[in-house]
């Protein structure tokens, strides 16, 4: 059994959707993933300069120191100056990093921090002070506490360096989880998307493989359903035929010429109500259930008749209706006869002018009324020119229908050859609407042309 | 009584022995002192428990205990009179250090006897 379009539609359009859905997610994914890695790198970026800064934290603190030895070893104001200077810079980068250190919640080494600057100032106020105040009063008790507070400035920055060093240690380890997770994530998504998209492509696969089947079962019935027209002696036939169902070169309009003997053919046009393959099969019954019936009996009006009785029984849908012209032609005389259930597209193009030929009938399938049969007689250059309702029924963007009169002027502005006739009208109907073919439509023009008068 | 006193001496030997085992320096080896610290003077107590609680207490107790120190100054000679290795434990070492004791031979303090951190000593190798 075959899914219907809407349900086809429905998978194809979910199955889009999740598609669609799988790939915002991956995308927007990988959006945050970046965001993440973005700050976890501004992050180890900012530990990093937090290690550099105390290294010149310490580069400077001994600074001081070297500056006092200078000062205690020469009395060299040069040292006081480079002594300050050394004291400048280093309280600057304390702040610094303790800036850092705050900015990245880092309470163990901040306290560290502190702890250290605590020292520094308490190795100035009581160390460096009394001696650059004193430079003689280089006493072994204050040398022991230069080296105590060397010491546990070293314990401390060393305690401080380790802190740092974890921290950008767990930055690092984050790093590597938020990769394995990003990676875990853009797998899993792959593998979504990945899923989605095979099942789509099986899905379009199986959809395709049932229009590709859909498709030959349609060319095969296409040639069975196909309109046809007969060379026609001292005549010059042309066609064309357009489907408002754009793949399928089928639908709902039908003409036939067929010869029913050496000087009589029989030609048919109809207009089945509905479109597409499911009136298409229609054309096939009316074409040779039409040719059956005028086998037997070459009488239009009989041929109608009979047909209308076989089309309501034989198909019995009340909604299915048709109009129909049947004529029957003379070669040898151009008589035609001709019988027209509610088929008024049907036109006589003369040197003076273009005729409608008259209705003679009910459209079948609608009602049991009588059909009348009508006769006329065409000349060497005169054009049978038959359509269907997509050519007086088109539209042009206004949405003003072509009408009769329109059809008919076409038909007269149109060029003398019976093909290129019918491939102007089809060309003007298409242009009218937009080169959209909102109905079906079908053409049949016979010319009836002098023996040495080459065809056009 | 006599064969517990002979097991008492060897295990004494060897408890001695393996304090040596692992000492950077050994008795009799000439040093010299100098630290790596900001500040490379070193301290020398008098006490080798002092030595390690030097190292182990706060700023504020280690304040308190630097009378029992000496301050020497970097480059000053020595001979290993004892090592206990891994005898001081501190929060700035990766490994505990060994306690030496070392009789200084230069300078004002000559032939006086202190402890000294492992570290601050630096084997003297004479040509």
């Amino acid at each position: 059994m075959r899914n219907g379009p809407f349900v086809r539609i429905t998978g194809t359009m979910l199955l889009t959707g999740f598609l669609l859905l799988s790939l915002g997610f991956a995308v927007e994914g990988t959006f945050e993933t970046r965001a993440q890695f973005a700050n976890t790198f501004a992050r180890q970026a900012q530990i990093q300069q937090a290690q550099i800064d105390l290294e010149e934290l310490l580069r400077l603190q001994i600074d001081e120191e070297n500056s006092l030895r200078g000062y205690l070893l020469t009395r060299d104001p040069f040292y006081t100056a480079e002594y300050r200077s050394a004291a400048a810079g280093y309280d600057e980068k304390e702040s610094a990093i303790r800036k850092t250190l705050g900015e990245e919640e880092l309470p163990g080494a901040d306290k560290l921090l502190i702890d250290y600057a605590h020292l520094q100032l308490e190795w100035r106020n009581t160390v460096a002070a009394p001696l650059l105040a004193h430079p003689r009063l280089r006493l072994q008790e204050l040398d022991k506490r230069n080296k105590l507070f060397a010491d546990y400035e070293t314990l401390t920055a060393a305690a401080i360096r380790r802190e740092l060093e974890g921290t950008g240690d767990e930055l690092a380890l984050s790093t590597q989880e938020q990769l394995d997770r990003a990676s875990y994530l853009r797998a899993a998504w792959v593998l979504v998307f990945g899923v989605f998209a095979i099942v789509l492509n099986t899905y379009r696969s199986r959809l395709n493989r049932e229009l590709e089947e859909e498709r030959t079962v349609t060319e095969i019935l296409q040639r069975a359903f196909k309109s046809e027209s007969t060379p026609l002696p001292h005549c010059d036939v042309g066609s064309a035929y357009l489907s408002a169902s754009s793949h399928l070169a089928v639908g709902g309009d039908v003409f036939d010429v067929y010869r029913l003997s050496e000087n009589r053919a029989l030609i048919l046009i109809a207009d089945i109500s509905g479109k597409g393959v499911d009136a298409a099969v229609l054309t096939a019954f009316i074409k040779f259930m039409v040719r059956a019936i005028a086998l037997r009996n070459s009488d239009p009006t009989a041929i109608l008749t009979e047909f209308n009785v076989v089309l309501s029984k034989a198909v019995g849908d009340p909604y299915i209706f048709v109009s129909m012209f049947v004529g029957v032609l003379d070669t040898d005389t151009f008589r035609l006869t001709y019988a027209s259930g509610g088929h008024d597209a049907a036109f006589v193009r003369r040197p003076n002018g273009v005729a409608q030929l008259a209705v003679t009938g009910p459209v079948l399938g609608v009602m049991e009324e009588p059909f009348g049969t009508e006769t006329i007689y065409l000349q060497p250059g005169d054009t049978l020119v038959l359509a269907t309702d997509g050519l007086t029924e088109v539209r042009n963007p206004a949405g003003e229908q072509l009408s009769d009169q329109g059809a008919m002027e076409l038909i007269e502005r149109a060029s003398p050859g019976a093909q290129q006739l019918a491939d102007e009208i089809a060309a003007s109907v298409r242009a009218r609407g937009g080169n959209r073919v909102g109905d079906d439509l079908a053409i049949l023009a016979i010319r009836v042309v002098d023996e040495d008068v080459p065809h056009a | 009584m006599r064969k517990a006193c002979a097991i008492f001496i060897v295990c004494l030997i060897s408890i001695s022995g393996n304090a040596w085992a692992d000492c950077r320096v050994h008795k009799g080896e000439h040093i010299v002192l100098y630290s790596t610290t900001d500040d490379p003077s070193v301290l020398m107590w008098d006490s080798r428990a002092r030595l390690r609680e030097y190292h182990a207490a706060s700023f504020d107790e280690a304040q308190a205990m630097l009378p029992h120190a000496l301050l020497v100054s970097p480059g000053t000679h020595g001979d290993v009179v004892t090592c206990i290795s891994s005898y001081v434990l501190s929060p700035l070492f990766a490994t505990p250090d060994d306690a030496i004791g070392v009789s200084i031979t230069s300078g004002s303090m000559k032939g006086i006897v202190r402890w000294v951190l492992g570290s601050d000593v630096r084997p003297l190798h004479k040509n």
